[in-house]
């Protein structure tokens, strides 16, 4: 079931496109990532699933209805640059924005005072925010974020400015927020916590959606079929093996007497045979796949869309 | 949504009202204006005693007798020559030369000052010449000093307020209705400039940390301006509320104690019942009508009541502008130019105050007390002096309406205006997101 549609979206500035026709769906219950190198639009859509601006062409779903005002009541955003008053004691400052979304006075300050517990920030309760630092000051425009409990959430760059402590802090509570059943969709540039992370991503490139699909996925379609064996024995005798059927890629040997080789089998041969072939020859420690990472498909698939 | 709003004015009004800067003005700003009334007359009545000497030397040989020493100034005559005089008196205040010619020839006196002059002696020994030399001419035609004494008469009308019924047992002071004038509108300029200027600062500053963009998703754009607008105004109503209060209690308790007797005398045989035409205050009569006019509930309550309305009407159309401008910019300096167009209203309508306060009814006064963008300011220097009833109220219906289509074409600025980032938009772009639909 998807919570969220984005439908054909288009949006121009004057001089230059946004977004151009960009369509993805967010399934219920899951975190999304919207990846994409710096300026590709990730930031100007998360803006258009806040209504903060409007799009020229396409729309929004929200549960199969086009999304109003009222409903953003129920998306928590967290813009990259951080919204929080600078003046205003950060207590204060938490409730205020839980009443805008919707919460009463009482409602608000209960939950505030649970959530600055739960990260262990009590004292902090009289505190403004130019007296913290922006990891702090991130911590708490996170409360200010999840305080409602909606059931849509959106971050945009939650990462950056956390120390690796903070930073998998809030890994976890986002984690365990989609474990309560709400979804998330957060843009970052960080690799290895889409991995972590996410379930599924898009991503943008050039205004446009390059990129669409389950984390597992889409690792595994980018299998390029090289794998990495660990052995013991004769590395010539390795090479002669699988002559025919692969091309070596790298040989490392080391001094315990396990020897390292990448392979690349060629596409139209079977892998038992390979499997089969080297295990006569060689004592054979490991094969696997080489998965590539999302940094590599990242990389690749930006660099492909020239 | 009214909710939303409810809710932004709380904030808005909590936190300023909070701060040290709102508590240390709302407080300090009356006693300093009790300070700057009351300092001259303290000044005087305290400022150093010491006695200043001055050599005379009369060449006349007649004048020196009639001058007369007071606590200030003691005078000597001394049979020294000039010359010689001004190099012995050298450490006594001045020396002041009679000529031989003065009573025909006024400027033939001179005083040589050893330090600097001060204005008020040199007046006292201007006068005290003067004098002798009036006495001396007197002589000279034979005139009685008593038939001088007659003949030094001042006529100082008594200003009656011309109304039918005479319920209005107080005068009405020119004098107290413009210093009224000034006061009031002076209250206005500062309001629509400080707290208007408030108000773009606190836009561009949530524009800069980005609140507007977690708040635009939840609110209208126009109800966070609304809501700032009158979270700021609310601010404001509550320090002028404030300080009517501290001065209506200054009024009542402070100021029995330093009226002279007289006119205390005679504000009882008011309240008695007497006609105030038959009452003597003596020289005080102006003071007592002014403080009759003052302490007349019906005048200065309609005051008051008029000065809110005007604040608040005046402030909700400027702060309306101010936050357009404020949601077009990111920083106070990109602001400057943008912010000119809406200052030169204001401070025509200060000039303009100036003329209206010496003639309150007449054409330039009328049309700039109409005209909604200097009305605030030039009809509070209009009301004091009890203009018809009908000009205020057009005056107040003509601002309060424009405020609506202000604040309307405000609002689609603003809407447009706090998610523009970078460029620095000028008069036109702001003209042309009124359009966007």
């Amino acid at each position: 079931m998807d919570l969220l549609k984005i439908e054909n979206i288009t949006k121009r500035y004057s001089g230059h496109t946004a977004l151009d026709n960009v369509s993805l769906s967010i399934p219920e219950g899951s975190i999304y990532g919207l990846l994409g190198p710096n300026g590709a639009g990730k930031t100007t859509l998360l803006r258009i699933i806040n209504r903060i601006i409007m799009p020229d062409a396409g729309r929004v779903l929200l549960d199969g209805k086009e999304i109003t005002a009222d409903d953003v009541c129920h998306i928590g955003y967290m813009p990259e640059e951080r919204g929080l008053y600078k003046k205003m004691k950060l207590g204060e400052q938490a409730v205020f924005f839980a009443r805008i979304k919707g919460l009463s006075h009482k409602e608000a300050t209960q939950k505030a005072k649970m959530w600055f517990e739960k990260f262990g920030i009590e004292d902090w309760w009289n505190k403004k925010v130019g007296d913290l630092s922006k990891g702090m000051a991130q911590k708490v425009q996170f409360i200010v974020n999840v305080l409602h409990e909606p059931k849509l959430l959106i971050f945009d760059e939650p990462f950056s400015g956390f120390d690796p402590i903070n930073a998998n802090l809030l890994k976890e509570e986002i984690l365990a927020l989609r474990d309560k059943g709400a979804t998330i969709i957060f843009s970052t540039h960080n690799m290895s916590s889409v991995e972590e992370v996410c379930d599924h991503i898009t991503l943008i490139d050039k205004s446009r959606n390059i990129l669409s699909g389950n984390v597992e996925k889409i690792r595994h379609s980018h299998g390029t079929n090289i794998f990495e064996i660990s052995y013991r024995g004769d590395g010539q005798k390795l090479t002669d093996t699988v002559a025919g059927q692969c091309t070596v890629m790298e040989m490392a040997t080391s001094s315990i007497g396990i020897n390292k080789a990448k392979i690349h089998i060629a596409n139209d041969s079977d892998v038992r045979n390979v499997i089969a072939a080297l295990n006569e020859n060689v004592e054979l420690r490991s094969f696997s796949e080489v998965i590539p990472t999302m940094n590599d498909i990242f990389i690749r698939a930006v660099e492909c869309n020239v | 949504m009214k909710n939303k709003i409810g809710i932004i004015i709380g904030r808005e009004f909590k936190e300023r009202v909070h701060k040290k800067s709102f508590i240390l003005t709302t407080l300090l700003t009356p006693i300093l204006m009790m300070v700057l009334m009351f300092a001259p007359m303290l000044i005087s009545e305290y400022s150093d005693e010491s006695t200043k000497s001055i050599a005379v030397v009369d060449d006349s040989g007649i004048i020196a007798q009639h001058l007369i020493n007071s606590g200030e100034i003691v005078f000597e005559q001394t049979p020294l020559p000039l010359e010689i005089a001004r190099t012995e008196y050298d450490d006594y205040y001045a020396i002041l030369h009679i000529g031989r010619d003065v009573v025909s020839n006024p400027t033939d006196a001179y005083l040589y000052t050893n330090g600097t002059a001060a204005m008020g002696t040199e007046h006292n020994i201007s006068s005290q010449l003067t004098m002798a030399v009036q006495k001396e001419k007197m002589k000279i035609y034979n005139v009685e000093q008593q038939v001088m004494h007659e003949l030094n008469t001042r006529v100082v009308p008594q200003s009656l307020k011309n109304v039918a019924e005479h319920e209005d047992a107080g005068g009405s002071s020119t004098m107290v209705a413009s210093v009224l004038a000034y006061v009031l509108s002076f209250i206005l300029y500062m309001f629509l400039i400080l707290y208007g200027v408030m108000v773009m600062q606190s836009v561009i500053e949530e524009k800069n940390n980005r609140v507007l963009e977690v708040l635009v998703s939840t609110v209208r754009p126009f109800d966070m301006m609304m809501g700032k607008i009158l979270g700021v105004a609310s601010v404001a109503l509550l320090q002028i509320t404030i300080w009517i209060i501290f001065i209506a209690g200054m009024a009542c308790f402070v100021l029995p104690h330093i009226l002279p007797d007289n006119v205390l005398a005679a504000m009882e045989l008011l309240k008695q019942g007497v006609p105030a035409s038959a009452v003597d205050a003596g020289g005080n009569m102006g003071l007592l009508q002014g403080i009759l006019m003052l302490s007349n509930i019906k005048y200065i309550g309609s005051i008051i009541i008029w000065l809110l309305l005007f604040v608040f009407g005046g402030f909700l159309l400027y702060a309306a502008m101010f936050a357009a401008v404020g949601s077009a910019v990111d920083s106070p300096q990109d602001a400057q130019q943008l912010q000119t167009p809406i200052m030169l209203p204001i401070i025509l309508a200060l000039f303009v105050m100036l003329t209206v306060i010496n003639d309150p009814t007449s054409d330039v006064a009328f049309w700039f007390s109409m005209i909604p963008l200097t009305s605030p300011i030039v009809m509070m220097a209009r009301i004091p002096y009890e203009i018809p009833m009908w000009e205020v109220c057009l005056s107040a219906a003509l601002l309060y309406a424009t405020f609506f289509i202000v604040v309307w074409g405000a609002g689609k600025i603003y809407r447009v205006g706090i998610l523009m980032h970078g460029k620095k938009p000028t008069l036109k772009d702001l003209l042309r997101w009124m359009r966007y639909k």
